[in-house]
């Protein structure tokens, strides 16, 4: 049996390795790829605490799943209108382009 | 009270008059002239029922004008017999003067303005008659003398005539400073300015050990003399007194109607009118000052008239002797003598003056008709007009021979009644006194000269312009009208049933006495000591006059004139005036100019170095607080300013849509809000 404590440290870890991407990429996909990542690591908390017996955490891991799907679509639709926009989906660049 | 609104009428007329003639166009300018004769031909029609209808009444009228503090100032209508007399005559000379003027001025280019500044006159002088308090009757006093102004600077364009006015107006002023001193006091004293409670209030005053006491209020005694002193300043200025006479000489510079209404009838009579409202207020002193200068002025005025040779000269001087005499009276006690003589003198005068209008007019169509180049007033081109200018001759005659003072005419009623309360005066008062009467006495033989001197000249001998006589013609009715009226009135039987004895007068015997303020010695004008003394000794000197005036210039006589070089030393004291005009010229206008040389150059050297240098330390202070302006308070705003603008920078990049900065700082402000927290 692995202890509860190994899933804690995979968890922080891939939070923290997602964060790294959001804050450090420059590039709208790999942003939303960080983002992904996080929403993951949330997962894997969920399931870690609920190994006792509950299944709240693994039906709440499973709306995550399917909200990150959905946010992915509408976002990776957004990124392509912006880059019908702007030519670029680098977000420093598009943030100089507003003025 | 439908005396009051008679008076009321008769007070609004002239005013009406007046400013229809300002607002008259120039093509209605005739037409205007002869409404205001119509106009105040009511008012005199007006004026004498009044006189009939007041009889020795009196009728006081008065409402709130306006309070100062605790003070409260009225307005009134004061009628009494010796006012509405005045006022009929006012009203008479000015409606006669009118229509005189209609000829006289026909041609000038100011007529409206002429017609107009003539009712202003007859207006400020029935508010003068009218007020029944003093400070009415010196907003009037002004108006009469501002109106005099006007009417002697009418051809202003004038140079002589511009300067005349203004002297005119400014020496009056000189006198009006009395009346303001006197007023002053009044008020001080009394606490009130209506005539009757002055006269009430003056006769329970009482001098006790130095001070004058009325009522709660003391003075110590000598302010009562300087308040008599003060009025008499200001009857001195209006009515050409010595030391202030030399402004009516020049004051016939203005058209001779207006010399004949204001300088010779009525504005000048103002002043002798003044001291008979006050005469209650006058004390011995006074009362002595008054016939001292009076009979001085009368004596000067005399001496002066006998060399003149400009034909008005001769009665403006002629005036200041006579308004001399009725000072006498004021002076001596015998208020009605001196009001007698004043109305009187208003017809004589005025028709004496109208009477050489019309010698100037006349000689003046010649001067345009050869166009020669003349003095029309000098009497030394003159000569042999009576056969010429019948009616100007004939009136001219009756009212010199008034003027003179003799029997059957009106001036020698009034001048006997002065003459003999001058004597009476000098008699209870003692030796020095009878200077007064000497100088009243000797007055009569120069006024019969220099008369008789006027009327040879003029009228007989040979016309000496070079010239027939018989190109002069006389002018209209309008100037017949206007003399006949006045030298009828100028005969005796109009003012005593009995044309030698003035004690028979109507006019004296309705005036009420006054004088009970001064009880010190006791004189009735009507008392007959001396009456018959004074009267055959005034008609000899009259006499000694004539016979003087004939032997010197009777007609067939041939006329030299002197040059001005060659006169005798009394031929120029007289025609100089005394050298008046020079005493003022080389002592008191000489030092004024001094005076305004010297603060000229207190206000350069003092004044302006004061103001400079305060204008330096201006300079100096500004400098400093600029220079700390610049350096701390623009400091201070600029570091403020740079303050803002770092924080706005710092601050900006929240906001400037970096979208990973969000994220950095959320994470931040969570960590250390949980840092905080836990």
């Amino acid at each position: 049996m692995i202890p509860a404590e190994h899933f804690y440290y995979i968890g922080a870890a891939l939070f923290s390795i997602g964060l790294a991407i959001v804050l450090t990429k420059r590039n709208a996909i790999m942003i939303l790829m960080g983002v992904e990542l996080m929403l993951n690591a949330s997962n894997i908390n969920f399931l870690a605490y609920n190994k006792a017996g509950s299944l709240d955490g693994q039906f709440f891991a499973l709306f995550v799943i399917v909200v990150a799907a959905a946010e992915a679509s509408v976002a990776l639709a957004i990124v392509l209108k912006v880059y019908k926009h702007f030519k670029t989906i680098n977000l420093d660049k598009i943030a100089d382009i507003k003025d | 009270m439908a005396l009051i609104s008679i008076a009321l009428v008769i007070f609004l007329i002239p005013l009406t008059a007046f400013a229809m003639n300002v607002i008259a166009p120039k093509s209605r300018a005739r037409t205007a002239s002869y409404i205001s004769i119509i106009l105040l031909l009511i008012s005199t029609i007006l004026s004498s029922i009044l006189l009939l209808k007041i009889g020795s009444e009196s009728a006081v009228t008065r409402m709130d004008w306006f309070t100062v503090g605790s003070y409260t100032f009225e307005v009134g209508v004061l009628l009494d017999f010796q006012g509405v007399l005045l006022l009929v005559i006012v009203n008479m000379v000015s409606l006669l003067v009118h229509i005189y003027s209609v000829l006289y001025m026909a041609k000038d280019p100011g007529y409206t303005r002429y017609f107009g500044f003539l009712s202003l006159f007859t207006f400020a002088m029935a508010g003068i008659i009218l007020s029944d308090n003093l400070l009415m009757v010196f907003v009037f006093w002004e108006l009469v003398g501002l109106s005099s102004y006007l009417l002697i600077g009418h051809w202003y364009s004038k140079d002589s005539a511009a300067k005349a006015s203004k002297k005119a107006f400014i020496v009056n002023r000189i006198g009006d400073t009395g009346f303001v001193v006197a007023l002053c006091i009044i008020w001080y004293q009394f606490g009130t300015f209506n005539l009757d409670e002055i006269q009430v209030l003056m006769e329970s005053s009482q001098l006790q050990n130095g001070f004058w006491v009325s009522g709660l209020s003391a003075l110590p005694a000598v302010w009562l003399s300087f308040m008599g002193i003060g009025l008499f300043l200001a009857a001195v200025g209006k009515s050409a007194q010595f030391p202030l006479q030399v402004w009516l000489p020049d004051a016939m510079e203005g058209p001779t109607p207006v010399s004949a209404l204001i300088h010779a009838a009525t504005m000048v009579a103002a002043g002798v009118f003044l001291m008979s409202r006050v005469v209650v207020l006058l004390d011995l002193t006074t009362l002595a000052i008054i016939a001292t200068v009076g009979s001085i002025t009368a004596f000067m005025g005399a001496v002066a008239a006998l060399a003149q040779y400009d034909i008005k000269k001769v009665l403006a001087y002629s005036t200041i002797s006579q308004l001399g005499y009725m000072l006498i009276g004021i002076g001596t006690g015998a208020y009605e003598a001196a009001l007698f003589h004043l109305f009187t003198h208003a017809f004589f005068k005025a028709a004496l003056f109208l009477a050489v209008g019309s010698v100037i007019h006349s000689l003046h169509a010649l001067k345009q008709k050869h166009n020669l180049n003349i003095d029309v007033q000098d009497m030394r081109i003159m000569g042999g007009l009576k056969s010429n200018l019948p009616v100007t001759f004939y009136t001219y005659l009756i009212a010199a021979f008034s003027l003179m003072g003799l029997p059957l005419f009106s001036g020698f009623l009034s001048k006997d009644a002065l003459l003999v309360a001058s004597l009476n005066w000098s008699a209870a008062v003692g030796q020095l006194a009878y200077g007064v009467s000497l100088l009243a006495f000797a007055t009569v033989t120069l006024t019969a000269f220099y008369m008789g001197r006027q009327l040879l000249l003029v009228f007989f001998g040979d016309f000496r312009s070079g010239f027939s006589v018989s190109e002069i013609q006389e002018g209209g009715w309008h100037f017949k009208v206007a003399l006949i009226i006045l030298c009828t009135l100028s005969i005796g039987f109009f003012w005593s049933f009995n044309p030698f004895d003035y004690m028979s007068s109507w006019l004296l015997n309705t005036l009420p006495a006054k004088l009970n303020s001064t009880p010190q010695f006791d004189l009735e004008v009507r008392d007959a000591t001396n009456h018959s003394f004074v009267g055959v000794g005034s008609i000899a000197l009259v006499m000694a006059g004539v016979l003087l005036a004939w032997l010197k210039f009777k007609p067939g006589k041939i006329l030299t004139f002197a040059e001005s070089d060659q006169l005798s030393f009394l031929e120029r004291v007289s025609i100089n005036n005394w050298y008046l005009d020079k005493f003022y010229e080389r002592t008191i206008l000489s030092f004024i100019r001094w005076l305004t040389l010297v603060l000229a150059q207190v206000e350069r050297k003092v004044i302006d170095r004061l103001v400079n240098s305060f204008g330096w330390i201006g300079v100096i202070f500004s400098f400093v607080v600029g220079w700390l302006d610049k350096v701390f308070i623009d400091g201070l705003i600029n570091f403020s300013a740079f303050f803002s603008s770092q924080v706005g920078g710092m601050t900006k990049s929240f906001q400037y849509g970096k979208v990973q900065s969000f994220i950095i700082f959320a994470l931040v402000s969570l960590a250390l809000i949980i840092f905080l927290i836990l």
